[in-house]
């Protein structure tokens, strides 16, 4: 039995038998040919490069149906690549003048790119190479008439295991039986992780060494949970998985049936349960989920990884379809929170990446720095909002004053006064709210709540700037801790603020799907929470098995602590009580 | 023949998007059209060929157009350039 540890890129647990995916090397079956050969061989690559056209268009077609749009861009690069006449030029004149074969001519141009890209310094060119890589292996597997697709010989329930994976593979893994996978490469974040989890598919990735330690047949358990690939597993931790993977279906199979049920507390108390939700990791599972709308759009991604900023065309696209898909309940958009860690492609204005980007340049204060991206994207909301009967919520990250609030609220106003110019209206009045993370507009917040028409709390924003923690710094990260006094108090007074001017609150971090947490934050009288689809029913489950009264007496005696000792007894304690 | 010599004043420089555009131009006339920089020269109506320059940002690079329509073409490139690829908004 061996275990590597990986990256856990989607969850669950998946076992069985391995099969290898081929590496990307080509074996050169025939390097030179006669010169009668020539253009039965030119035919065969025309013939080549029109199915693996078709093949990118209908790829391109299903990555767009289910991770949109983002990644269709991908392909259609891709497409444009296999259609440069230079491409098309060079490996023609290798084997009319060469008298290379068809295979032979892809793969010495694809060499002689690699090599030319090498060159190059700059690494934002040099990443290119990859692209023309995939497109000419594509190419050159297209060239064998009927040679045999690797996944299809596959033909029993398997686990796959790779060097890399490309997200066009991946997308055909379910309907090939494979139950999960794991690569050597890549983070939790690669498009391949996304789209795992988009098919529920368990799958490890960053294992490194997996290809090589995987033989062809070995028993695997893929743990998804936890990121382990364990090779040849003993009976002992066989049976082990095998009892986590049918707890894991009793558990998805117990929430199933609360689905339907109103989100109350045992006492009756309504609470109302968003969903964050993200249209490129979006399933069938998801959309059975009956929520009461959407909680908290990310917009970063539709601004990330383009050299131009999204225009409004291109962002409207965006959350129409989103809106569409929430019906008649609430969307609430959060405006871009560019910065700090999450750099666009584009040039911006006046903009310096500074020492301590988390205290600097991002969320509201970027925006307003770039006025034009502002505008557009209040623009492809409104617009949005005058074409679906969704209600829909502008939420603005990182507020620190009301002056930004004010800004932000008479550039919304002007839009929406240029939009009634042209006669068109809302469906619904927008709402404005801002997403409470820095503690100034916490402490602050009476004077600026008059100004916004909800308020939603940023949990990890709040908590790293509330202790002044950055949780990606080692040394201090393990005083990152939701139950300190100063973290339980100034959700009460946000709370309590919001509450007496009419205004409603919610928590949109990870602290509103921690269980031990919720009945603090029930007890606290918060009105709404947004979670992630995959906590959603889980969540719901222990607001239904809690008391309101009881969660109340709880938050009370956890604002006259002093201490996160104390604090965190009291919720153990609790949690404890609630469990036997 | 028509030349001209183009300056690049999009903060990217030329990456896939830009080279796409000049390609897909380019590719819309008769005439033939390299484009230099330094001592290496490309056809600039292959996408592949543009993003080998690696051409960033301040950079010159010299369009050389020829054929039938080589003044409209030119032009056309020129204008992309000029626009900087509608990138700097």
């Amino acid at each position: 039995m061996l275990v590597l540890k990986g990256v856990a890129a989607s969850p669950g647990v998946a076992i069985g038998p391995a099969v290898l995916l081929p590496g990307e090397s080509f074996a050169l079956s025939r390097q030179y040919i006669g010169e009668n050969e020539i253009p039965a061989e030119t035919k065969k690559i025309q013939a080549a490069m029109q199915k693996t056209l078709a093949e990118l268009d209908q790829c391109e077609k299903k990555v767009l149906d289910t991770l949109g749009t983002e990644y269709a861009n991908l392909m259609s690069t891709h497409k444009l690549i296999l259609q440069d006449p230079a491409f098309h030029k060079t490996i023609l004149h290798k084997i009319q003048k060469e008298q290379l074969s068809a295979q032979a001519a892809i793969l010495f141009t694809l060499q002689e790119l690699t090599s030319s890209f090498n060159k190059i310094e700059d690494p934002f060119f040099k990443e290119r190479r990859n692209d023309f890589f995939d497109v000419g292996k594509r190419l050159a597997n297209n060239l064998e008439e009927g040679k045999a697709k690797f996944l299809p010989t596959i033909t029993k329930s398997s686990l796959l295991v790779a060097h890399n994976l490309y997200p066009s593979d991946t997308i055909n893994l379910q309907e090939n039986h494979i139950l999960g996978f794991c690569t050597d490469v890549g983070g939790k974040t690669s498009h391949t992780a996304l789209l795992a989890q988009s098919l529920n598919l368990p799958a490890v990735v960053g294992l490194a060494t997996a290809s090589k330690d995987v033989h062809a047949g070995d028993m695997l358990i893929i743990d998804g949970e936890n990121g382990l690939l364990v090779i040849n597993p003993d009976r002992y931790t066989l049976s082990n998985y095998r009892k986590i993977q049918r707890d894991i279906k009793k558990t998805d199979a117990l929430l199933k049936t609360i689905n339907h049920l109103p989100i109350i507390t045992q006492d009756g108390h309504p609470v109302k349960l968003f969903v964050n939700y993200d249209p490129r990791t979006d399933t069938k599972a998801n959309k059975h989920l009956i929520t009461d709308g959407l909680g908290l759009l990310r917009t970063e991604f539709v601004f990330m990884g383009t050299p131009l900023p999204p225009t409004e065309e291109e962002q409207h696209d965006v959350y129409l379809a989103v809106a569409k898909r929430f019906d008649m309940r609430p969307v609430t958009i959060r405006l871009a929170d560019l910065g700090a860690d999450k750099m666009p492609d584009f040039p911006l204005d006046e903009f310096d990446q500074d020492d301590n980007p988390f205290m600097g340049c991002r969320g509201v204060r970027l925006l307003l720095k770039n006025p034009d991206l502002l505008r557009t994207q209040l623009r492809a909301i409104i617009r949005t909002a005058c074409e679906v009967p969704a209600q829909v919520h502008i939420m603005v990250p990182m507020i620190s004053s009301v002056e930004e609030v004010r800004h932000v609220r008479r550039a919304f106003n002007e839009i929406l006064h240029e939009f009634a110019e042209h006669g068109k209206h809302p469906t619904n009045k927008i709402a404005l709210g801002a997403m409470i993370e820095v503690p100034s507009a916490a402490l602050a917040l009476d004077g600026m709540i008059g100004e916004l028409d909800f308020i939603s709390i940023g949990t990890n924003d709040l908590i790293q700037y509330l202790i002044a923690v950055d949780r990606i710094n080692q040394e201090v990260a393990h005083m990152y801790d939701p139950c300190h006094p100063a973290v339980i108090r100034t959700l009460n007074l946000i709370i309590q603020t919001a509450h007496k001017r009419g205004k409603t609150v919610s928590i949109c971090g990870e602290l509103a799907s921690d269980a031990k947490m919720l009945p603090l934050l029930l007890g606290l009288n918060l009105d709404a929470l947004s979670v992630t689809p995959r906590m959603f029913l889980r969540v719901k489950n222990n607001i239904r098995n809690s008391n309101f009264e009881h969660c109340s007496d709880l938050a009370q005696a956890a604002l006259l602590m002093g201490s996160s000792e104390e604090i965190r007894q009291l919720i153990e304690q609790n949690d404890q009580h609630e469990n036997s | 023949m028509v030349t001209h010599n183009l300056k690049i004043t999009n903060q990217l420089g030329l990456h896939a998007r830009p080279a796409a555009l000049i390609a897909q131009t380019a590719g819309s006339f008769v005439s033939a059209m390299s484009l230099s920089k330094d001592d290496v020269s490309v056809d600039a109506k292959s996408i592949m060929g543009v993003m080998m320059l690696a051409a960033e940002y301040g950079s010159t690079l010299t369009l050389i157009a020829e054929g039938p329509d080589e003044k409209e073409a030119a032009a056309a490139i020129k204008q992309l350039f000029e626009n900087k690829f509608n990138e700097d908004f």
